[in-house]
């Protein structure tokens, strides 16, 4: 593997008295996809992002590509260009069709031309099958549809990196497939990807490493075929068990 | 405060206004008087608003597509006139009536707040479930009696925080009265205005006293409606 | 259509020209005025939001003809300047509504869940653009039917002007009838005039909903 992306050394956080985040350290090398699993409130989405600063954190310190997240003088909205997110619930901006949601950020945040950025977005919308839907509004299509629509929103802008938080957690099972195939295709092609969620067989299929987390920490960091075989912790196989046995 | 005093803004125009509150505090007995005339007023046309604004309601959530049909006339009839035009048919157009001002001001009032009542009302109704209604049926109420003691309490429990609108509202809009010669407060503070030309004293005093009346009514309405126990209310209350 | 109507049709015209820009240019300024307060106050901006509070709630408890007294009788005598009744209505009408606008815009903006505004900010917006871009626009759609309420408000009350001297629909409508003094068809006509002009104005604010619905 290449140089780290990201790095994160020592990161906590706190909610008052209640810590989400215990001394966390990892670090995502280039080309490298990274699962990371674990019971809710474990802090999975939180240290997704605190990664591209969307979250703050108290003590340690995140580098995306060698710049300091937390640090007061970083540019965040140049930071976040590099890295791209996709949520839970999709957030597409519900009042824009489909092919806006996508050249909007590469219009205003990248300044790229409306032209180029249309071209480009009607490349993406293509690449993850949804060529047709460019003048639709998100309301109108399934969650599988919007998801992919968000995950052609944040590849517009040539991303370095990808967090995806619980990519498939909100879709009906049928629709689960089809956001999976385009995340695999992505892998396959090299991008580097922090994927918190709990299809264990996508992450057997793709992931080179799993990131185990339990109340604010990171339990173990293993190779995938290590995490499934033989994982370290208690915790780790007593998760595996109960969300491998159905 | 605003400081009594002469000089030259830096916007350039002068500011020489001197401020002088005698003249009110000796005309307190007219704006006491239209004070009065205010809450009569007002008391008069809620009144007469909610029997409207009730009958109307309701037979807007009836199951007659007929009655539907009129009181979503009436509704969409009185609430798009002008309150004023309201006041002059009572005053102006209806004059061979001979209806005394006040008169005329709470008809004017009561017909335009009844819409705003009827379409709360409405509201209210179909935001009780109708298991609610047939529940009550059930248990051998009459219609009338289901929706006097089943769903009409639960609607005003809910649509109460809309009627101390409208309420509201209503009490503001009673100023209008003035310009039909209703001797109510906007009237007295014109009168007085023009007698002292303490022009900025007297409207921030009526301002004041609106402000009081609003606040009471509201307050009323939220002891009537008594503790909101209903968890959805609170949660959109509190979101 | 009765003859005093007709006769008297290009003096009532003209009044009605003057309702409805009176009514256009204060929907515009107040939607302005409107969206720049409720944007300030929902951000809590330091120093001014709490201002803005107490001007909101000055206006919307105060009636609408004495907010135009004051701006046509104090607020020219407070600071020695003359005004028309027409700008002083204008002027009366946008600090009023606005008011309300605000109060509407903030619960557009509080409708709006914190995820949207989170994906923005991740794909590199600043906050301002995510707020110019996105908020801001997505909230004016969500209540267009609270600011078309509001439109059909102003069209109410650009009547209340006649009581200040502004010769609009219902001033120039009253004084043919102190000329010709036919009360029950002109004020018919004029009730008329004004249902129509309101019900035209909610059918666009529902189209446009419709067409905007987000």
């Amino acid at each position: 593997m290449s140089k780290p992306i990201i790095v994160l050394e020592d990161v906590s956080k706190s909610y008052g008295a209640v810590p989400v985040l215990r001394g966390c350290s990892t670090a995502v090398s280039r080309g490298e996809v990274v699962v990371v699993c674990g019971p809710s409130g474990s802090g999975k989405s939180t240290l997704l992002q605190c990664i591209n600063g969307l979250e703050p954190y108290q003590s340690g310190s995140i580098l995306v590509e060698g710049v300091e997240v937390g640090a007061k003088k970083t540019d965040l909205p140049r930071l976040r260009t590099r890295i791209g997110m996709v949520f839970q619930h999709f957030e597409l901006y519900p009042h824009m069709t489909a092919l806006e949601n996508v050249v909007l950020a590469q219009v205003h945040a990248l300044r790229r031309s409306r032209k180029e950025a249309e071209a480009r977005g009607r490349r993406l919308l293509d690449r993850v099958g949804l060529a047709s839907k460019a003048d639709t509004r998100p309301g109108k299509l399934s969650g599988g549809q919007q998801q992919r629509i968000a995950i052609a929103r944040a590849l517009a802008l040539d991303p370095q990196a990808m967090l995806l938080d619980e990519p498939t957690s909100a879709l009906d099972p049928e629709m689960i497939t089809e956001v999976l195939d385009v995340l695999i295709e992505l892998a396959d092609e090299g991008m580097t990807m922090m994927v918190v969620t709990h299809e264990m067989g996508f992450a057997r299929r793709v992931a080179d490493r799993v990131i185990f987390m339990d109340q604010g920490e990171i339990i173990e960091d293993s190779p995938t075929k290590t995490f499934f075989s033989a994982p370290v912790s208690q915790r780790a196989k007593l998760f595996l068990s109960k969300i491998l046995s159905h | 405060m605003w400081l009594p005093g002469q000089g030259r803004s830096r916007f350039g125009f002068t500011v020489n206004y001197q401020f002088d509150w005698e003249p009110i505090l000796e005309s307190r007995a007219l704006i006491l008087e239209g004070l009065a005339t205010t809450i009569l007023l007002s008391l008069c046309a809620l009144a007469l608003a909610s029997i409207i604004g009730v009958i109307v309601g309701t037979l807007a959530s009836s199951r007659h597509k007929g009655a539907r049909l009129g009181a979503a006339a009436i509704v969409e009839l009185t609430r798009n006139i002008p309150l004023l035009i309201h006041m002059y048919i009572w005053y102006v157009g209806l004059a061979f009536l001979r209806l005394p001002p006040f008169l005329c001001g709470v008809l004017g009032l009561s017909v335009y707040s009844g819409a705003y009542v009827a379409e709360i009302v409405r509201a209210g109704i179909a935001s009780v479930p109708d298991g609610q209604n047939k529940a009550a049926l059930a248990t051998g109420l009459t219609r009338l009696q289901a929706l006097l003691l089943v769903v009409y309490p639960q609607a005003l429990r809910i649509v109460a925080p809309s009627l101390g609108n409208v309420f509201s509202q209503l009490i503001k809009d009673s100023s209008l009265a003035s310009a039909i010669a209703v001797m109510e407060l906007t009237y007295q503070a014109s009168a007085i205005e023009g007698q002292t030309f303490r022009t900025f004293e007297i409207y921030i005093t009526i301002c004041a006293l609106y402000l009081l009346l609003v606040s009471a009514v509201t307050l009323a309405l939220r002891l009537l409606a008594g503790p909101r126990d209903d968890a959805p209310a609170q949660e959109l209350a509190s979101a | 259509m009765p003859d005093v109507i007709s006769q008297n049709m290009p003096f009532l015209l003209q009044g009605l020209v003057t309702t409805l820009r009176i009514a256009a240019l204060t929907a515009i300024g107040g939607t302005l005025l409107g969206l720049a307060v409720g944007v300030a106050v929902q951000l809590r901006l330091p120093f001014v939001a709490g201002l803005l509070r107490v001007y909101i709630e000055f206006v919307r408890g105060t009636p609408l003809l004495v907010m135009l007294f004051i701006c046509y009788f104090a607020l020219p005598a407070l600071m020695g300047l003359h005004v028309t009744a027409e700008q002083a209505t204008v002027l009366g009408f946008v600090l009023f509504i606005a008011a309300y606008i605000a109060e509407d815009v903030r619960s557009g903006l509080r409708s709006i869940g914190s995820g949207l505004v989170r994906a923005a900010l991740a794909t590199g917006l600043t906050r301002l653009q995510s707020l110019r871009l996105i908020i801001v626009p997505l909230a004016l759609r969500r209540i267009i039917p609270a600011l078309f309420n509001q439109y059909v408000r102003l069209l109410k009350f650009t009547s209340v002007a006649s009581v200040i001297g502004v010769q609009e629909f219902t001033g120039s409508a009253m004084l043919v009838n102190a000329r010709v003094f036919a009360p029950v068809s002109i004020l018919i006509f004029v009730a008329l005039t004004y249902l129509v002009l309101c019900l035209l104005l909610s059918s666009v604010g529902r189209v446009l909903h419709a067409y905007l619905a987000a």
